[in-house]
């Protein structure tokens, strides 16, 4: 009874290690692939494309109603203590700092992420990976430095169009449930927040990004059998991303502030 | 050209490859069969250097595969033209694409021009001139056999690996398909090293074969000798016995 917990907590720990390993491997390898920077830049703007281009609208729909519910969960309080003035400062402040950052890298995660380990398993499986090989092409610069480099980018350019959405979906909803005007949203945002916060957001979406890259692209390769070998890794992926981003935002917002 | 001295093979501790030693000479045309599971696959991936062996030496035109680094052997891979079992057409790409992705890759520089109509030309040899900006998802079985054909012969590589070439095709399409892979062969002069689950089509295209058996070469050698071999697993195999070690 008791040695089999014990050999089911030292299971636990060597796959958790083994993962771990393996991600510090392929960090590893990927820094190589860098110095000199020697990758595919078809691929590289294939992947700009497929991952940053067409996120933008569900990311904008995304912000737009983050914004909105932001404003919506205040208005009770802002109506009772008549805290208008404090509208456009609270809006931005948890945009720029947390809730833009998570949510857009949660929702890059199950988009970008997902889609990602899904086709580097599928093409492990299908020997496409072997096939590059045979040919004489590095799977790591043809395929996992561009889209690495590509993610961490794109969710970066994607935090900044999400928060500026979410701003203005808060002041949006802010004129039209809690009776804020813009002139005083505007107002509260602009004399509270600093550059400081939105750097402080961006540099969380950047280390996001590269979470998100490197468990999809682990995963995506390490990928072990067939169709159920897929949908294993694909979910792995998407779990060991949230943890991270959530983990790393806590260690990120406890180290930044 | 291509040697193999005492190559033993473990994966997660199965023993896969069990001492095999092989000598290939260039413009020769071998063939692998053996049943299910008998390693063969493997060997022409170790050959690629997909696989390290635990003991052994592969030497490609004098170079050991098997000590050089990753980088080296990407260029050792520039000679070695190769057909999957599953053909493993990338999916992302349409049939064109596909074919001319090696020429592409292999001269950065090449004339768009030179490439498309190399690309053409191939995929008019395989007899696919016409299906060029089609998916392969959309491709019979045959068809997609042809693209990875086109696609591992496009550099003219001096080695070609065909592993089961023929798999899942009608004896008219098998018989087309080993009509092209000798013409192609003749016309790069290439070696060729093929595997075939149909013992008796790739008896009439290969000068010579192997047997494997459980990662053991059980025969070696002319394939007109198949016949005369003694062992009696090669006997049982080539003759589709029901009786016997199998």
């Amino acid at each position: 009874m008791i040695s089999s917990f014990f050999a089911s907590i030292g299971e636990k720990f060597l796959v958790l290690s083994n993962i771990l390993g393996g991600i510090t491997y392929l960090f590893y390898q990927i820094t190589v692939a860098l110095i000199p920077p020697k990758f595919d830049l078809d691929e590289f703007w294939r992947n700009l494309y497929k991952m940053g281009v067409k996120s933008v609208p569900i990311i904008i729909l995304t912000a737009f109603f983050t914004g909105g519910i932001m404003v919506i969960q205040a208005s009770v309080f802002v109506k009772k203590f008549g805290a208008t003035s404090l509208v456009g400062w609270g809006a931005g402040y948890s945009v720029f700092r947390e809730v833009g950052p998570i949510l857009l890298g949660l929702m890059f995660s199950g988009r970008v992420g997902s889609n990602n380990t899904a086709e580097l398993a599928t093409m492990v499986v299908t020997e496409q990976i072997d096939g590059l090989k045979a040919l004489a092409i590095d799977p790591f610069r043809y395929l996992i430095v561009p889209r690495v480099l590509a993610m961490i980018i794109m969710l970066f350019l994607l935090t900044i169009i999400g928060t500026v959405v979410a701003i203005f979906g808060a002041a949006l909803f802010g004129k039209f449930i809690a009776g804020v005007s813009y002139a005083g949203f505007w107002t509260s945002f602009s004399q509270n927040l600093h550059l400081a916060d939105l750097i402080h957001g961006l540099i969380k979406a950047a280390i996001f990004g590269f979470i998100v890259s490197l468990n999809s692209c682990y995963f995506g390769i390490s990928v072990k059998g067939g169709a159920v070998g897929v949908g294993k890794a694909v979910n792995n992926s998407v779990v060991a991303s949230a943890l991270g981003i959530v983990i790393f935002d806590y260690i990120l917002t406890y180290n930044i502030t | 050209m291509l040697q193999l001295n005492d190559i033993t093979l473990k994966l997660d501790e199965n023993l896969i490859l069990d001492r095999i030693s092989l000598n290939i000479q260039p413009g020769s045309i071998w063939g692998i069969i053996g049943p299910p599971a008998s390693g063969k696959s493997v060997l022409v991936k170790t050959i690629c250097g997909f696989f390290k062996p635990q003991k052994g030496n592969i030497l490609f035109n004098g170079t050991d595969i098997c000590k050089i680094p990753e980088t080296k052997l990407l260029e050792i891979r520039k000679q070695i033209g190769m057909l999957f079992q599953n053909n493993a057409l990338f999916d992302f790409m349409n049939v064109w694409e596909n074919v001319a992705f090696p020429l592409r890759r292999s001269n950065p520089d090449i004339d768009p021009e030179l490439l498309r109509e190399k690309a053409w030309k191939r995929l008019k040899k395989v007899g696919l001139a016409g299906s060029e900006d089609k998916l392969c998802s959309e491709l019979s079985g045959g068809m997609q056999k042809r693209v990875g054909i086109a696609r591992a012969t496009i550099n003219k590589a001096p080695l070609n690996i065909y592993d089961e070439p023929t798999a899942g095709l009608d004896p008219v399409t098998t018989s087309k398909i080993y009509d092209l892979l000798l013409e192609i062969k003749r016309q790069n002069s290439s070696t060729v090293l093929a595997i075939s689950s149909d013992v008796e089509g790739l008896r009439n295209f290969v000068d010579n074969i192997i047997v494997l058996h459980e990662g053991k070469i059980r025969y070696s050698g002319p394939e007109k000798g198949l016949e005369t071999s003694t062992d009696p697993v090669v006997h049982q195999f080539v003759r589709g016995e029901e009786e016997g070690p199998l």
